[in-house]
């Protein structure tokens, strides 16, 4: 097995295990999820949704049973001969109208949740025993202004651990919905204690702010492969088919492929599909993720992997003949994993390496630069 | 079969000067003669359909390509593609060449001008030209499953939706996709006719005080009904022409690298599309309405509800189309848009299930065969229902998109649903069309093996769709087994039923041959199909009936 994934992958087996298909042979339920959003998307389904329709479709089994039982001609031979009940069909209409509105409700709290790209970022300031005011720019187009507590997050990170802290309590905000933001704390952070404040309206289900996308990965559909790209990262191609069935185990034919896709744990992942010939889908049960790859279109839409492991989808629109043979399969490796991949890529690709692997910083892309703003107030 | 039965019944012959066989049955312009054509064409287009579901079920079996090749000499490219062709056909088949000629065709033609009290369709040759407008179209869809498509294949493999651009010369550069196209416009302006013929016969030839709101359930569903095929097909044929002559001619409404979209291909079928999943059912809650309240001996509960509830989803289902293209790239905005309708037709169609509920309860119910198979309907068509609502959330669609959890939904509302319908209402219908009674002991057993085998055949496939398997495939990772193979015997099982109900057919016209009564199922059958003989005269109500006087009832 492990033999397999180093022969599969660029850059060795080992850094995050056997790769094991997230299908449960016989299974009956979702995929495990591997993303706040598809953990919601479990918890809609599996503790409102599933419940409701099954309590339903057992009422009306009941009512059945019953009429089966008391109504047929040998218990009732004379049947009733009413024709109406305003009551029970003004109850058999509202009370289906209140289910909806439950179901409703959440509902449109996870769509816009999957559909609208975090936008969230940080600024990140170290206390130096005396700043008590540190200032958040809030840049954001109009639509998606800072203008309330929930679109904010003062974290203090002290080396040791992150501390979320409660607004009027543990500090003041001044500006929201404008341009600058100022946050005041009533006792200075203590020198080297790290001040992250993060603003943005897109909330994971634990309520912190999802910050916006640390790269874009590009996926076009052609008969029958996927080729990825990472405009980022100087926009090499993976160009992935599925594996053979003597290239991979028999657990994993059919969803294994040639050259797997990368990318970092914990941090958003902007993907836009499109492609080159007919309609193809993307698609990441794991993420709750499916969308079409159009011909002519470039669509959106992000995840954000909680966890590192390997992960497969697979086509999800007919695309003709062997619509059934091209998955998808990512590797959600470390963040340093991740950058040494990258080079490696880059290198195959003839270019220059772009991360310095030794010194290991991360990479915040353009919040980088709005930490340095922070750290001169 | 009408014709022997009717000839050794041998009412009113001689008063009713039968054409000769030819001008009969192929230049029939009788409401009875046709749709008794149409159920013979819906019946040999469910065999092939049938057949086709087989194969599928055959080769989905066990993981690997290993059934098909037999068909193709082997060779594995060829076996995708017959797959792909088998899944488009099997559905075109069913929907358009099965149920609608069985529902509308058949029973429509049929009851119609029964139940409201009329001689015949208001325009009969119009009705005659629809049908063999029918034959035409299926002798296309035949030629085009046979025609060259992609590459050195035949028959086009890209589901019965038909999206660009895998319809266009990009994914079936052959002719098998044209041919299509011709049979579907045959088919759309076969249904336009006939949907035209069934609102002036309803609109203007019902009996002296019918109003509408005196009007049996059944013909309202089919009123509704045709006015959504008005309003749908000529779209669909609008959307397949720019296909046709985006393939043919040079234009590229779909076709990206010249200015075209392939999703305003997907709006145009699905605007066309989701009214028809309704044109699909609604006959059969009609005839549902009408079987529940036949055994239970009771009226309808809610007569007018029921109705307005057809209306209400016939008008809905027009505003919900784009809940099949959620994974398209739709702004979220319009998503949340169509959750909300989408969510709303489970109002209406709530109300109808418990006015059956309400109609049976207090009822002195006989579960004769037709009564067995209704409230079989009414279980399967809830489960298919509520699996509906999930799939309405975008939010979890997402996730289920093209997954077997949509092809569960929608054969829990099709293949159980509209399909119980029918065969509720060739049980129910039988003795008054044919004259002749099946034996009611295998019009049972039919139920029982049809209602084990469907259920085994698609609940599993649920588990499938939420383990995240994606439909049309041909082939699957080995965790899906289990459920696929269940799925299969399924099959079995179901197939074992059609045999059941082929013999319960044989066996009532060669060996049973009982005589079918006026009306067989006593007070309860109150429309106005039951006041004639069994087989109904070639030409009924010579004497119009009538329903101004006193508060006369047509339901």
């Amino acid at each position: 097995m492990k033999k397999l994934t180093a022969s599969l992958t660029t850059i060795g087996a080992g850094l995050w295990g056997a790769a094991h298909a997230q299908l449960t042979p016989g299974g009956i339920g979702m995929q495990p999820a591997n993303s706040g959003v598809a953990e919601e998307v479990h918890f809609f389904h599996n503790v409102i949704l599933m419940p409701i329709i099954t309590v339903i479709s057992l009422f009306v089994l009941a009512l059945l049973i019953w009429i089966i039982l008391r109504y047929n001609k040998k218990a009732n031979p004379v049947p009733r001969k009413f024709s109406h009940n305003t009551l029970i069909e003004v109850i058999w209409t509202g009370i289906p109208i209140l289910i909806l509105l439950v179901i409703a409700l959440p509902s449109f709290e996870l769509l816009f949740k999957e559909d609208v790209t975090p936008d969230g970022k940080q600024v990140v300031a170290v206390g130096d025993g005396q700043t008590v005011n540190f200032v958040f720019d809030n840049d954001f187009p109009a639509r998606r202004m800072v203008e309330r507590g929930g679109h904010l997050q003062v974290i203090i990170d002290d080396g040791a651990e992150q501390r979320t802290l409660k607004r009027r309590a543990d500090y003041g905000v001044e500006g929201f919905g404008e341009a600058e933001i100022v946050v005041s704390f009533d006792q200075p952070p203590a020198p080297g204690e790290r001040v992250i404040i993060r603003g943005g309206r897109s909330k994971d289900s634990r309520g912190d702010i999802v910050m916006a996308p640390t790269m874009t990965l590009k996926a076009t559909g052609k008969q029958w492969s996927w080729v990825h790209n990472y405009p980022d990262f100087g926009d090499f191609e993976v160009f992935s088919q599925m594996a053979t069935e003597d290239q991979t185990t028999k657990e994993l034919y059919r969803l294994e492929v040639d050259n797997r896709i990368v990318v970092p744990v914990g941090e958003t992942i902007r993907l836009t599909t499109t492609a080159d010939d007919v309609i193809h889908a993307w698609a990441m049960p794991a993420f709750a993720v499916k969308i079409d790859a159009v011909p002519g279109r470039i669509n959106e839409t992000w995840f954000k992997a909680d966890r590192e492991g390997v992960f497969y989808g697979q086509c999800s629109e007919i695309c003709g003949v062997r619509h059934s043979f091209m998955p998808i399969g990512i590797e959600v490796v470390s963040r340093p994993a991740f950058e040494a991949w990258i080079d490696s890529q880059r290198e195959l690709a003839g270019m220059a390496p772009m991360f310095d692997t030794n010194e290991m910083k991360l990479a915040q892309g353009s919040v980088d630069a709005d930490a340095a703003d922070a750290e001169q107030e | 079969m009408a014709d022997d039965a009717h000839a050794a019944h041998g009412i009113d012959d001689h008063a009713d000067h039968k054409p000769p066989f030819l001008v009969r049955w192929f230049f029939s312009t009788n409401h009875k003669d046709i749709g008794t054509l149409y159920l013979i064409f819906a019946i040999l287009a469910g065999i092939i359909g049938g057949a086709m579901s087989g194969m599928m079920r055959m080769e989905l079996a066990e993981p690997g390509v290993t059934f098909l090749t037999h068909f193709t000499g082997g060779n594995e490219e060829a076996a995708y593609n017959f797959y792909n062709v088998l899944i488009t056909y099997h559905g075109l088949i069913m929907i358009f060449f099965m149920v609608m000629p069985a529902m509308i065709g058949g029973f429509g033609n049929w009851f119609v001008p029964i139940m409201i009290g009329a001689p015949d369709m208001a325009f009969p040759r119009m009705n005659n030209i629809s049908f063999w407008l029918y034959g035409a179209s299926g002798i296309l869809i035949t030629l085009s499953m046979f025609a060259p498509g992609y590459g050195s294949n035949i028959g086009f493999g890209g589901g019965w939706v038909l999206y660009p651009p895998l319809s266009s010369t990009t994914g079936s550069p052959g002719p098998a996709m044209d041919l299509l196209i011709l049979s579907l416009h045959l088919a759309g302006a076969s249904s336009i006719l006939g949907a035209i013929n069934f609102i002036t016969t309803i609109f203007n030839m019902r009996a002296p005080g019918m109003t509408l709101h005196k009007m049996p359930l059944f013909a309202w569903s089919v009123l509704v009904t045709a006015f959504l095929l008005v309003l749908s097909l000529p779209v669909l044929a609008g959307a397949i022409t720019m296909l046709l002559t985006d393939r043919n001619f040079g234009t590229s409404f779909f076709d990206a690298a010249g200015g075209g979209d392939p999703i305003l291909y997907q709006h145009l079928f699905w605007f066309f599309g989701h009214p028809e999943v309704y044109i699909l059912i609604l006959p059969g809650f009609g005839i549902i309405s009408h079987i529940v309240s036949t055994f239970s001996k009771k009226p309808i509960f809610g007569y007018l509800g029921m109705a307005y509830a057809m209306v209400a989803i016939g008008f809905v289902g027009f505003i919900v189309w784009a809940h099949h293209m959620y994974t398209v790239g739709l702004s979220v905005n319009m998503k949340a848009y169509f959750v909300a309708a989408t969510m709303v037709i489970a109002v209406p169609t709530g109300i109808k299930i418990f006015s059956w509920i309400a109609t049976m309860w207090g009822g002195s119910i006989e579960f004769k065969t037709p009564m067995v198979w209704a409230v079989g309907f009414i279980f399967l068509f809830t489960v298919g229902g509520v699996t509906g609502v999930v799939l309405a959330n975008a939010g979890v669609d997402h996730y289920m998109h093209d997954t077997y959890y949509v092809v569960a939904h929608f054969h829990y509302v099709l293949s159980l649903g509209a399909v119980f319908a029918i065969f509720a209402g060739w049980y129910y219908w039988f003795g008054k069309m044919t004259g002749r009674m099946y034996r009611e002991w295998l019009g049972q057993l039919h139920f029982w093996v049809m209602f084990v085998g469907v259920n085994l055949i698609f609940f599993p496939q649920h588990f499938l769709g939420l383990q995240g398997m994606p439909r049309r495939y041909i082939d699957y990772p080995d965790a899906f087994a289990l459920w696929n193979q269940v799925s299969t015997w399924g099959y079995f099982i179901t197939i074992i039923g059609m045999f059941i109900f082929l013999i319960a057919m044989i066996d009532a016209f060669f060996i049973y041959r009982k005589k079918a009564p006026a009306n067989p199922w006593g007070e309860g059958a109150t429309t106005l199909e039951w006041t004639l003989p069994s087989p109904p005269p070639h030409h009924q109500f010579n004497e119009l009936p009538r329903f101004d006087k006193g508060d006369a009832k047509a339901f």
